[in-house]
């Protein structure tokens, strides 16, 4: 499937968008201004659960400038339920604002539309609410016992989803197992952070009912039909535009302020824009899970895992609109890269009166490769076996690809030994032993961990059948355009314009290739814009998704195009359309290249002298695509799926030192080796692993959004919520193979994920291993140096 | 509410001069976006952390969501927009552009004037003093590889100007 080498892929060009931004040009939300727009603020809830008694928002509608307020039971009045992607068991009606109660610190109460957005502060000030203060269900095992305060009374319990999955004789594996480990690890709430925070600006037209949302929310296809519903419009009502995105990440998703937003500009007749403050985005936006996780795994007498049993629980907060994500995703990752046949994956996911839930980079995978490769560790302590050598015996051997997975996941490419060794070689283990036991003397605390990880991308859709029962939707998807204009220049529109992953510029490569003009001359759109740009419900940025579903829509689209140009080309030269091919910006004869039509000779055809087109040929030079992944499947009677499509693959390792009198860890080294098959654009490529790899770091030792025992969020700023800077991510010695994928055009596979999933296991794994002597085992994300301080006393006898 | 304490603020802003009553509670970062259309100037936190909204204020590093615009009043000020001169770029975003040492870009204008400022004060970090100074400015997209490569090219560039 192959479409071959170009001149333009492969190549190591610099991302276009970077000019725009290093010149302090970026198309971000807030450089957007609507003439007559007002600006809104929102009033959140200070308590983590609580009645809400009475709204009284009379004060601050007198306050000159505030043009409207909205209280939830207005929009309770004016809008209909926001519509969960994932059907609840018993549907539970909730809007853009509380209206009967609050369930966390944060969520939106009221909002206010106003001149200016300090105009819309002073308002919030003014509203009177009066709450009746319930207990809060905050641990998420708690919330399950009975006798828990409840967040949704009509579901009866805060547990949202269960289900079991089975894979294999488990039971019976793990009987006859030579060993069987357990062990219980958790994972903190926390999050990207995209550097720009959520934002959208609203202009209702009532004398239309047409609604148009410039948005930087990273998935419009998924968005406007929740919107539609809440707001009581159709599709064809609503225009949806987005323009650079500052960051997504996953993060950048939100239904409910677009309904609000839209609300505020129905109410006061004028274009009204909301943009969160980093307070607002740290205690509302969303938060990847915490959760909890029991892994048993058995473990023949050679050191062969051959069972695997998980108990999880995924802690959604107040997540009504996509839970059980976190929970789903992990059945992609759970046997990582690994050959183990029997599995059980035994899933809560449960509400509790903390932010809602939902993606981050990875999402449910970092925990699941973080037990895993934990248990990796513990297992080879156990058999007293080497740790690589442990792994090296358990890995998927090249000759098995493609492998499915006990889960029905299909690993489509990869050589995990290869990964492993070239890691190990550029970590350079063999000299670390050495240096480890002279630090040791020195009285110097130093570790080597590693993680080896898949890397699943492309979600497809039928996956949520299995939490569902119910088909909304199936399959993966995007769509793109292709068009050469009337004088012959290209333009690409995409259904994905990314958000700092450099797409517009793998757009304009692929194209380049593919119609045989210099890369410079093709223009990508920087804008998604639902009345231009082809999309559906699969269309945005997620799921590491471009590889696996915009390069074909885009090569499909692209292609298109070429055929036509072809046509027509053998139609005006008179030639066979065989003989011809199209490089150099023209249609030509491969025999003889001087006969040709340039692009602006076959696009003054196709617009202009439409009479000199063949009789039935439409005028034009537009292909549209929307592309569809052939890979994606249904879930089987035994419940197996491909939840995502296409597996990338990496391994890390890290050295670190522990000061044991501070519990402080620093990283020495860090070193990474990813394998996403054929790499469009190197420079690309890197920048993702690195900054997903960042992503991992903050994960692992600093990031935490840190509840009390009430519910109150006590991180609501980068003072309280630590975000690595430069001085904590080190230098990166990094790496790559190339594992074509054979089921995507040109064998690519996801890349921006690999680094978040393995770098928390690899780090722990190193802490584990500096401080072996003292038997210190870490089962707690982040690692701060309270957590690993209290670990040593703990295994030192002190407390 | 009372009406609002009005100040008076002039400035300089990449070599245009502006005169302009504000509100006194109007921060710098707002009164350069919104008044005079400085867009490069990228709010992320509002509280002082991120460093995306940087700017170069009388010749050092300051964040200008955490100044009130009346404390500017006469100051020089210059944005990512006044870096560049007669269309060609500066050093530091040249070689931004060359290391690809940005992705989404909403930390590029910050992380660009703290190493323009870095590179004024030392003209030939270490890698370790580089991160040092751009500690201040967070991005979340790059893991900062990149950055301090480009910063240590852009400091050899600066160094060859200058010799040559």
């Amino acid at each position: 499937m192959s479409g071959g080498s170009g001149q333009w892929k492969g190549r190591a060009l610099r991302p276009r968008e970077d000019e725009r931004f290093v010149t302090g040009r970026g198309l971000y939300l807030a450089n957007l201004n609507l003439p007559r727009s007002l600006h809104a603020a929102i009033l959140r809830s200070v308590h983590p659960h609580a009645r809400i008694i009475s709204v009284d928002a009379s004060e601050a509608l007198k306050l000159p400038g505030v043009a409207c307020v909205l209280t939830g039971e207005q929009a309770k009045a004016i809008s209909r339920p926001l519509r969960s992607l994932i059907p609840l068991p018993v549907e539970v009606p909730h809007y853009c604002l509380a209206h009967d109660k609050v369930r966390y610190v944060g969520e939106p109460v009221a909002a206010v539309a106003a001149t200016s957005r300090y105009i819309a502060e002073d308002a919030l000030e003014k509203i009177r609410v009066e709450y009746e203060p319930l207990p809060a269900a905050v641990d998420p095992e708690k919330s399950m016992a009975p006798g828990a305060p409840i967040l949704y009374e009509s579901l009866g319990s805060n547990v949202l989803w269960h289900d079991c999955f089975d894979y294999g004789e488990v039971d019976r594996v793990f009987a006859q197992a030579a060993h069987v480990l357990t062990e219980r690890f958790f994972i903190q709430r926390y999050s990207s952070t995209p550097l720009e925070t959520f934002g959208c600006i609203a202009n209702y037209d009532d004398a239309r009912s047409y609604l148009t949302l410039w948005t930087n929310d990273q998935r419009p296809g998924q968005a406007m039909p929740i919107i539609a519903h809440s707001l009581g419009l159709s599709a064809a009502q609503i225009r949806f535009i987005t323009a650079d995105i500052g960051g997504g990440f996953g993060n950048k998703r939100k239904p409910p302020y677009l309904v609000l937003t839209a609300l505020l500009s129905k109410l006061s007749g004028r274009p009204v824009q909301f943009i969160e403050d980093r307070r607002e985005n740290l205690m509302a936006l969303v938060h990847a899970c915490n959760g909890v996780m029991d892994v048993s795994v058995a473990v023949a007498e050679d050191g062969t895992l051959v069972g695997l049993k998980v108990r999880d629980i995924a802690d959604e907060g107040a997540n009504l609109l996509n839970p059980t994500v976190h929970s789903l995703l992990k059945l992609g990752n759970i046997t990582n890269c690994y050959g183990i046949r029997a599995v059980r994956f035994d899933g809560y996911s449960v509400v509790t009166n903390k932010c809602p839930s939902g993606a981050n980079r990875g999402i449910g995978k970092p925990f699941m490769c973080f037990a895993l490769e934990r248990m990796m560790d513990s297992v080879a302590r156990r058999l007293g076996r080497d740790r690589i050598e442990l792994r090296e015996k358990n890995l998927l051997p090249p000759e098995s690809m493609p492998y499915t997975t006990p889960t029905g996941a299909l690993i489509d490419s990869g050589n995990f030994p290869a990964t492993l060794k070239k890691l190990l070689e550029i970590a350079d283990y063999r000299s670390f032993k050495e240096e480890q036991k002279r630090a040791r003397a020195e009285g110097r605390w130093l570790g080597f961990g590693l993680a080896i990880a898949v890397e699943p991308s492309t979600s497809n859709q039928s996956a949520y059948i299995l939490t569902t029962k119910r088909r909304a939707a199936s399959g993966a998807g995007e769509a793109a355009m292709v068009r050469v204009e009337s004088d012959g220049s290209v333009q690409v529109v995409l259904g994905d314009v990314g958000s700092g992953q450099g797409h517009q510029t793998a757009a304009a490569q692929i194209v380049a290739d593919e119609l045989g003009v210099p890369f410079d001359e093709v223009q990508v759109s920087p804008y998604f814009d639902s009345l231009v740009s082809p999309w559906m419900y699969t269309t945005g940025n997620y799921s590491n998704k471009f590889a696996g579903t915009d390069v074909g829509a885009i090569q499909g689209a692209a292609r298109k195009v070429k055929e036509k140009l072809l046509d027509l080309g053998a139609h005006l030269l008179g030639v066979p359309r065989e003989t011809l091919e199209l490089a150099d910006g023209a249609v030509r004869s491969r025999s003889d290249p001087q006969r040709r039509k340039t692009l602006a000779e076959l696009a003054h055809v196709a617009y202009r002298d439409l009479l000199a087109l063949p009789a039935a040929m439409e005028p034009g030079l537009e292909g549209r695509y929307y592309y569809r992944p052939a890979l994606a499947d249904l879930p089987d009677d035994e419940r197996r799926v491909r939840n995502q499509l296409f597996v990338s693959n990496a391994a890390h390792a890290a050295i670190v030192e522990v000061d044991v009198e501070t519990g402080k860890v620093s990283i020495l080294k860090y070193a990474i080796v990813h394998d996403c098959g054929t790499v469009l654009n190197p420079l690309i490529v890197e920048g993702l692993v690195h900054g997903a790899t960042a992503h991992g770091i903050g994960a692992a030792l600093y990031e935490e959004f840190a509840y009390d025992e009430q519910g109150q969020l006590l991180t609501t700023t980068f003072v309280d919520y630590l975000k690595p800077s430069a001085m904590e991510i080190p230098d990166f010695k990094n790496d790559h193979l190339e594992s074509p994928s054979p089921f995507t055009p040109f064998g690519m596979k996801g890349v921006g994920e690999g680094g978040a999933i393995p770098a928390p296991a690899a780090i722990a794994n190193a802490v584990d291993d500096a401080l072996a002597p003292l038997g210190v085992r870490l089962t707690h994300l982040p690692l701060t140096p309270e957590r690993v301080w209290k670990a040593i006393q703990s295994a030192q006898g002190k407390t | 509410m009372n009406t609002p304490e009005l100040v008076s603020v002039s400035v300089e802003v990449n070599g245009a001069c502006f005169d302009a009553t504000v509100e006194a509670r109007k921060t710098l970062a707002d009164f350069l976006r919104e008044d005079l259309g400085f867009t490069g100037v990228n709010l992320g936190c509002e509280h002082g952390v991120c460093g995306a909204c940087s700017v170069l204020l009388d010749g050092a590093v300051v964040r200008s969501c955490i100044m009130f615009a009346g404390q500017a009043d006469g100051a020089k000020i210059v944005t990512i927009e006044g870096l560049a001169r007669g269309g060609k770029l500066h050093p530091v975003q040249r070689a931004f552009l060359d290391h690809h040492a940005l992705q989404c870009g909403f930390c590029t204008p910050g992380m660009v004037l703290a190493a323009v400022d870095l590179l004024r004060r030392n003209a030939n970090p270490t890698a370790g003093e580089i991160r040092e100074a751009l500690a201040g400015n967070l991005c979340m997209c790059t893991g900062y590889v990149n950055i301090v490569r480009a910063v240590k090219a852009a400091a050899q560039i600066l160094q060859a100007e200058r010799a040559g």
